[in-house]
């Protein structure tokens, strides 16, 4: 045992920063979850603040917003969660059946680069493309629509925010489905040929079925997100037009906490979101287990 | 999943270090609130004296800044906190600023206020922008009680700033008759809104200058009709997504695009708590004048005359920047200080103020409170340092107009603004004799004046104004100096209306605070009402929905937080 560990030194050293960060960031301030339990004095502090029970969670409830924003984060959510799941397959589907392995090359990196830019500066790109005067409008005028003010209207601004979160992270979701797609043996394509199986045939019969695990594992996984509809986007594009439809659990508990200084009611909105979260994980790694014979532990 | 935990969590994250320092900040603290003359080296000194006097030891402060990311004036080599404003408190009064944090001005640095508060650590001094912040820090008992030491160290000048509002100063810088801060004091026309509009544009069509609503509609409309913004030629600008309709009780002044000479105008005063007179009061934004108003707006936004993308656009100034719109709301300082680019891209654009009158004739407006943001000091910081953080203020309210000011003055380690309510009132009239010839600037060479740029203006302002000086256009100002042009345009275009025209009716709100029930319940209300108002201003809900957000509005809370302010007439 110390032998393998002496062994296996150098893989510890390297897993250290990280479980110092986990500490730091995610273990430690569990114990601010205190908070959502009590009337919470900054001058008194965790351990001396008026305990109110749960007295944050039922005001919570009794609020309008509570309802609006748990529905739209979960309907955003869920769109993202099927969307990213469906479009990147489609995608990397579509990519290995290129023969031109530069123009593929060229293809993977121009979608893979909204990826790597925040939403504070794509904001300004989506507001500029879906503004009055933006591309979209002045399109759509070439063909006689009146221009339409896309970033006010609440009737379509879920789809806006699940569109462009689906534009922005398809190429780089693609990935894993392209390591699977190498992962093929060639042999079964080269059977198929044989037998007469045409392209599509070819996708339908071999690529497809190939790709289900996959499918499968990263659909469960992701299951643990479906009350993360996406803070950086919504709060970067958001407006009070369309709160009715756009506002989400995480900007909610932003103005609570930061906007309106009222801090236990935040951290009990926050930790409603953290146990349904967390009740989902468990679910998605038993399924995974399932369905898909994955473990993490 | 685990990293938006840790997102989620960041609130409770500081709550914990909260734990770990708040024992030993409870028995030493309450003593130092009024033990004067611990600095050995003054015991004779008093007034100015005091006020100004310098450390025999150095002093460190520690701070928390708001910095603009967006000035470029600091010398290469000078840093937030090594600059000329640092070294000048250091050489002068032994006054080591030590910098702990710096966030960029708007969200940012609003977020790292209230994130420190949530942590119960503050710097010694900060300079906070929202009221809430301040009552916050107060409540939970952080901040320092200043009522004594204020008394004793603030210089003369400073005391006349704080006498010229009557106590209402005072008032506003108190936390449950205790002072806790210090306020900063904003000069009366920063909540006084008038119509700006492309003078030039007018004598292009040979238009009189629109005097009602009706007026502006039809002026709105011929900027459009002749295209003089272009193809894109926007009628009246609006709100952006950052900024609001109208200014409120909480926040109520310097509301760039908003409409709030027209809600004037329509003896509409959203908003505000209104004094019925019978002991009783109304929120401006239920009535039915308010409701007209709205109707008005939504119909303009119908006819094209509003900036079709009012209420989504990212920054207020574009448009006008642009010299797409030749009509916007704001106060004084919107011309000139706020529409610079303006100017830059188009040397001709001749902005003038004006009032917006009722079709009686009458200007009403609504009246801003003394002032928006507090230098709160921590209960934490040393008795010195505590005198310290009040010289600091005199010293920057004296010496202000002597600093080479090609270096912002935002750089001075909590810079807090201390004018004379009617400073801008005072220095138009001034500078106008200035220029006529009937004074001379060193007529306002005077020490500690209450006026503390006077004399720094008057000796600029002949050689940026040309004469004629009977009406000035843009054309009278000479731009090269940039800063100078901003500041003297605002001044002598922008504060002419507030100067020259008496305002028929003044309309104060009956609180500028929160009560209680707000803390819990506001955010709620205000966001129903942001909502219902610019959903009807875009023509997405009907007018009669108005009718639908009063009711809600009273049954959630509205009619308690009533009762509640009503309450504070009676006092």
């Amino acid at each position: 045992m110390m032998r393998k560990l002496g062994h296996q030194k150098h893989y510890y050293l390297m897993l250290l920063p990280g479980m110092v960060w986990l500490v730091m960031f995610s273990i430690v301030p569990m114990f601010g979850i205190l908070m959502a339990f009590q009337n919470y004095n900054p001058g008194a502090g965790l351990l001396q603040s008026q305990w109110v029970g749960l007295e944050n969670f039922k005001y919570m409830f009794q609020l309008n917003d509570s309802k609006t924003v748990i529905v739209n984060t979960f309907i955003i959510a869920v769109g993202k969660i099927v969307l990213n799941l469906l479009i990147p397959l489609i995608f990397a589907i579509l990519l290995n059946e290129i023969r031109s392995l530069r123009y593929k090359k060229l293809v993977q990196t121009v979608v893979y680069l909204p990826h790597f830019l925040s939403w504070v500066i794509l904001s300004t790109i989506v507001i500029g493309i879906f503004g009055y005067y933006g591309v979209v409008n002045t399109v759509a005028g070439m063909f006689g629509f009146d221009p339409k003010l896309f970033m006010a209207d609440s009737g379509i601004f879920r789809q806006l925010l699940i569109g462009t979160d689906v534009w922005k992270e398809f190429g780089y979701n693609s990935i894993i489905y392209l390591a699977a797609l190498t992962g093929i043996n060639l042999n079964l394509y080269e059977a198929a040929a044989i037998d007469g199986a045409n392209r599509w045939q070819l996708i339908r019969h071999v690529t497809l079925p190939a790709l289900t695990t996959t499918v499968v594992l990263l659909g469960v996984l992701s299951l643990g997100n479906v009350l993360n509809a996406g803070f950086d986007q919504v709060y970067n594009l958001y407006n009070p037009l369309v709160y009715s439809t756009g506002d989400i659990l995480d900007t909610w508990v932003y103005r609570l906490g930061l906007q309106n200084l009222q801090y236990s009611l935040a951290t009990a909105a926050g930790l409603f979101k953290s146990v349904i979260s967390f009740v989902l994980i468990f679910i998605s790694y038993r399924l995974a287990y399932r369905y898909a014979d994955y473990t993490v532990f | 999943m685990k990293r938006n935990m840790a997102k989620l969590l960041s609130v409770a994250m500081l709550g914990l270090s909260v734990a770990a320092c708040s024992s030993n900040s409870s028995s030493d603290d309450l003593k130092a609130s009024s033990d004067p003359g611990t600095n050995s080296a003054a015991p004779a000194l008093s007034g100015d004296d005091l006020a100004f006097s310098k450390f025999p030891k150095p002093v460190d402060v520690h701070i928390g800044m708001m910095v603009d990311p967006t000035d470029k004036t600091l010398p290469e080599g000078d840093s937030v906190s090594n600059n000329q404003y640092t070294r000048y408190l250091k050489d002068k009064y032994n006054i080591n600023v030590i910098v702990d944090w710096t966030a960029a001005t708007g969200n940012d640095f609003k977020q790292k206020v209230s994130l420190t508060i949530a942590s119960g650590k503050l710097p010694d001094g900060m300079v906070v922008d929202d009221r809430s912040f301040m009552t916050k820090a107060a409540s939970s008992g952080l901040l320092y009680d200043i009522t004594d030491l204020f008394q004793q160290y603030q210089s003369s000048q400073v005391k006349d700033i704080m006498a010229s509002t009557d106590g209402r100063a005072l008032e506003n810088a108190s936390y449950k008759g205790k002072m806790v801060s210090i306020p900063n004091i904003t000069v009366d026309t920063d909540g006084v809104h008038v119509l700006w509009i492309r003078k030039d544009w007018l004598d292009k069509l040979q238009l009189p200058v629109p005097k009602t609503v009706a007026d502006i509609e039809k002026t709105a409309k011929a900027f459009m009709d002749s295209k003089l913004g272009g193809n894109k030629t926007i009628g009246i600008a609006g709100p952006s997504k950052n900024t609001y309709p109208y200014s409120t009780f909480l926040v109520s002044s310097n509301n760039m695009g908003g409409f709030d000479p027209i809600f004037g105008a329509m003896d509409a005063y959203p908003g505000y708590w209104l004094d019925n007179g019978d002991g009783s009061v109304t929120y401006g934004t239920t009535t039915d004048t308010t409701k007209k108003t709205l109707a008005l707006l939504a119909d303009w936004y119908k006819k094209g005359l509003i900036d079709p993308e009012v209420g989504t656009r990212d920054n207020v100034g574009d448009p006008i920047n642009a010299n797409q719109t030749g009509i916007f709301f704001g106060p004084w300082w919107n011309g000139g200080y706020g529409n610079g680019d303006s100017f830059k891209n188009d040397p001709t654009a001749n902005w003038q103020a004006y009032p917006v009158y009722t079709d009686d004739s009458k200007w009403n407006a609504h009246m801003k409170t003394t002032g928006s943001t507090y230098t709160v000091i921590s209960k934490n910081a040393k008795p010195d340092v505590v005198k310290a953080i009040l010289i600091m203020n005199n010293a920057l309210v004296r010496d202000e107009a002597t600093f080479d000011l090609s270096v912002s003055v935002g750089w001075y380690p909590l810079r807090n603004v201390l004018a004379a309510a009617n400073e801008t009132e005072y220095e138009y009239a001034e500078l106008l004799k200035v220029l006529k010839g009937e004074t001379k600037p060193e007529d306002y060479n005077k020490p500690n004046s209450l006026y503390k740029l006077m004399y720094a203006d008057a000796k600029k302002v002949q050689s940026v104004i040309k004469p004629p000086y009977e009406e000035l256009n843009v054309g009278n100002f000479n731009t090269s100096n940039f800063g100078d042009f901003q500041r003297l345009y605002s001044i002598l275009i922008g504060d002419r209306p507030f100067t020259t025209i008496p305002i028929d009716k003044k309309v104060f709100s009956v609180t500028y605070n929160q009560t209680p029930t707000m803390e819990t319940k506001w955010a709620n209300l205000k966001k129903m009402e942001d909502e219902t108002v610019l959903k009807i201003i875009l023509g997405q809900a009907p007018i009669d929905s108005f009718d639908k957000f009063v009711k809600d509005w009273k049954a959630q809370g509205g009619d308690e937080i009533t009762a509640e302010v009503a309450g504070l007439l009676k006092k």
